[in-house]
């Protein structure tokens, strides 16, 4: 955005009042120069010393003045035309033009509840109500209140208060386990190292404290990492701790990162995915889909092949790996995707192609030689995976 | 990590208008202190140059010319005045609104991965305008203007333009054309520029309200006046026009029918907004679904409406966007991804896949060690409860 904004800077000031002088007088002087004369020729008219010349020179200026003023907004003028061409060169591609998407009353439906929804989670709670006002879709109340509590304990932990976010935790401790997250002992360290930490002189007895009560029962899961802890009270104060080997555990992502983490626990104990899924789809779609979507389009229209709106993208979208929902089996031999049809088969040897190359490759007698190891198998010990 | 880095002209694809619109804005503001110095100054010169050829000053005359000179001060300060509120209600803000936006351009070109830490917040204000852009065209203003408030980007987003759509359409919807037509003529080289024919669907709108009236007589004349100045592009529609005299509303006859038919409003409400996006360089659909359509193309699966394989942290997989997903392609993909169903992560060299050596669910190696461990060494399948010592399983090779 240089171009635009010097662009801007200099159309600024031209039309600012401030003490900047263009290439002409603004249009302010100008106008209060005319102004001057105006009101000297109507005093001279007024005590009788005005002449014949007084009023072809007045008309002289007038006409001086309202040239001026007629240069500075031609150069008013050509500094919008420069703005509109750097606007040209930044933006070169007009987006492209679909026909209505979402059209329907399902879709519609779907799409106000997606929004709806959106606003719910991420706490924006008077908005989401006057958006329901708004339109035609209805959140159920437990929804609603998950989402509030959801923010609840979320502004609380921004806030340095984990006591709302461990209630959750100790009351949610099996779930927890089961999915292995750390969310419990974590929220305690959290709250461990702001009274190592805190400026108050006390604070190491309240994190001895701290630690007696709560560490016990996460010996068996955490007890290296209760070490580490344990280990930072002989590195006080706080600046010796950042230069000590328990630097990491000064840092403030710690408590930080408990905000995300815990969310995301939060939603999938009710069953909803961890990330914000419309600024998934959105952060996805802005961030290069579309624009690659348009190219690999363009491409196919060049090579004069149409392709289906509702088949298959013509081009692969690079996808970070935390976008990576599913797994894709592509057959290293025959490059096709596996289908339930043409399942992935894992040889004796480990490889993995699909049935169909499996096939292909079999001899007489049932065997097979993988393509990637020397190593040959019978077919009928190939087995089918589940990814 | 190159599918982090920011794709800035994917990014860049979307905010044309975002920048457009405040340079239009004060493009017109630039033409209204233009129209005003015309009209002052012009009064001015004209004033000037008829007193210095006909006063002699030291005549009776000077009273008049006192007065001449007095008209002029009076308008040379008006056009100050009008320049001055001008510049403080529309030139300055408007002029501020583009630096605003100019530099939140700026901000996320001088970013270079997804995981910069000002990334998140510059993307949820993103999708806070498109929201807001959304809203707008759904009708639902109280929502937008919420959304503007909370979140604090005013200036980011343009409900006015939306409000001046509003009010033109809301007139067509009372069937007065008079809104659009005063639009049309404060935008008309900008119409013929895209040569927009707008104008004459209007026109020929209230022509045909004079004969459904029954006025002919008025009907002729504002032909005259109105729709043969577009002869030289819609000389048919004009004849038609003219035959239409010959017709009631009341008629069966078809073309005439149809140029009676009170649907014409809603097609003229339909051409209005799509001149006015055009115009302002708007996209004809929402900047969201646009979006949408993108970034659920790139994530949908054939695994997403599978029950056996969906995944909840999966957008496509939510009900709601998987119905939405309905209308995009497939993804594509040549190269494999084994993406771990317990921990979601990708397998790969470090973090190797393994398959029950029964069943042949597939798990990662990481996930499998972290069961084992808490069970004693004995991994349990899932999905088929299948039960083995973890030195059971068998190690896969995906290429
Ligand atoms: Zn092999
Ligand atoms: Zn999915």
């Amino acid at each position: 955005m240089e171009g635009p904004l010097k662009e801007l800077g200099r159309l600024e000031k031209l039309v600012s009042d401030s003490s900047w002088k263009g290439k002409t007088p603004s249009i302010n002087d100008s106008l209060d120069s005319l102004l001057h004369s105006l009101r000297e020729v109507k005093d001279r008219l007024q005590v009788g010393t005005a002449t014949d010349e007084t009023l072809t020179i007045l008309s002289k200026t007038v006409e001086t003045r309202k040239k001026e003023i007629d240069d500075r907004q031609k150069e008013v003028y050509n500094a919008l035309a420069k703005m509109g061409k750097a606007l040209d060169k930044k933006f070169h591609t007009p987006l492209p033009t679909y026909s209505p998407l979402f059209f329907s009353p399902e879709a519609n439906a779907a799409l106000e509840r997606t929004i709806a929804l959106h606003f719910l989670r991420t706490g924006q709670f008077n908005t989401a109500e006057t958006f329901i006002e708004e339109s035609s879709v209805d959140i159920d109340d437990d929804t609603r209140r998950q989402f509030k509590k959801l923010h609840e304990i979320v502004t609380a932990l921004r806030e340095q208060d984990i006591g709302p976010a461990l209630q959750w935790a100790e009351r949610n401790r099996e779930f927890l386990h089961n999915r292995s997250s750390p969310l419990e002992f974590l929220l305690h360290r959290s709250r461990y190292l702001r009274f190592l930490t805190s400026n108050d002189a006390r604070g190491q007895y309240a994190a001895i404290a701290y630690a007696q009560d709560h560490f016990p029962p996460f010996y068996g899961q955490h007890e290296s990492e209760i070490r580490q802890l344990m280990g930072c009270l002989l590195y006080m104060p706080i600046w010796r701790l950042i230069a000590s080997p328990y630097a990491n555990l000064a840092s403030p992502s710690l408590h930080l990162d408990l905000e995300p983490m815990f969310a995301k626990e939060y939603c999938a104990s009710l069953g909803m995915s961890r990330q914000v899924p419309l600024r998934v789809v959105g952060d996805i779609g802005g961030g290069g889909a579309l624009a690659r979507i348009e190219k690999g389009r363009k491409v196919m229209r060049e090579r004069k092949s149409e392709w289906s709106h509702s088949e298959e993208l013509p081009i692969e979208i690079p996808l970070p790996p935390e976008n990576r929902y599913h797994s894709i089996f592509a057959c290293p031999v025959s490059k096709e995707q596996s289908t339930d049809q043409n399942p992935p088969m894992m040889m004796g040897c480990g490889h993995v192609i699909t049935k169909d190359s499996l096939q292909k490759l079999s001899k007489p007698g049932g065997r097979v030689k993988c393509p990637y190891c020397p190593v040959e198998s019978q077919l009928s010990s190939a087995l089918r995976v589940h990814f | 990590m190159s599918a982090n880095k920011l794709n800035t002209e994917g990014i860049m694809l979307f905010e044309q208008p975002f920048a457009r619109v405040p340079y239009e804005n004060y493009r017109k503001v630039f033409r209204t202190s233009q129209k005003n110095i015309e009209k002052e100054l012009g009064a001015v010169q004209t004033a000037a140059s008829d007193i210095a050829k006909r006063a002699k000053p030291e005549s009776s005359d000077a009273e008049d010319a006192i007065k001449a000179v007095d008209g002029m001060i009076t308008r040379v300060e008006n056009l100050k005045r009008k320049l001055a509120d001008l510049q403080s209600s529309s030139g300055a803000p408007t002029l501020g609104v583009m630096r605003e936006r100019f530099q939140h351009l700026m901000s996320v070109e001088t970013m270079q991965t997804t995981n910069d830490p000002e990334f998140p917040r510059w993307a949820d204000t993103r999708l806070d305008r498109w929201l807001v852009d959304w809203s707008l065209r759904n009708g639902k203003e109280k929502t937008a203007k919420m959304i503007a408030d909370d979140r604090g980007v005013e200036r980011l987003v343009d409900i006015d333009l939306f409000s001046d759509i509003r009010r033109i359409e809301d007139a067509l919807k009372q069937r007065s054309c008079a809104e659009a037509l005063v639009w049309c003529s404060e935008n008309k080289s900008a119409l013929r520029k895209v040569k927009n024919t707008l104008e004459f669907d209007l026109r020929l709108q209230e022509y045909i309200e004079l004969a459904r009236a029954g006025k002919n007589i008025e009907a002729i004349a504002y032909s005259k006046r109105h729709l043969l100045p577009w002869q030289e592009t819609h000389l048919p529609q004009i004849r038609q026009a003219s035959a239409l005299l010959c017709f009631p509303s009341t008629t069966t006859c078809s073309p005439y029918k149809r140029l009676y038919d009170l649907s014409r409003w809603h097609s003229l409400i339909q051409s209005f907004r799509l001149a006015f996006y055009n115009l302002s360089t708007l996209p004809s659909e929402p900047l969201l679904h646009l979006a949408m359509y993108a970034g659920l193309a790139s994530l949908k699966l054939p695994a997403c409406y599978d029950p056996q394989t969906k995944n909840v942290d999966c957008p496509v997989c939510d009900p709601s966007l998987g119905k939405l997903a309905e209308e995009v392609p497939f993804s594509h993909h040549v190269n494999s991804t084994i993406v771990c169903r317990l921990t979601g992560r990708i397998m790969d060299e470090d973090n190797k896949p393994m398959a029950f050596p029964n069943s042949g669910q597939v798990y990662s190696r990481e996930a499998l060690e972290d069961m084992a461990t808490r069970n004693d060494g004995i991994v349990k399948d899932p999905q088929t409860g299948e039960t083995c010592e973890f030195s059971a399983l068998r190690r896969l090779f995906i290429s």
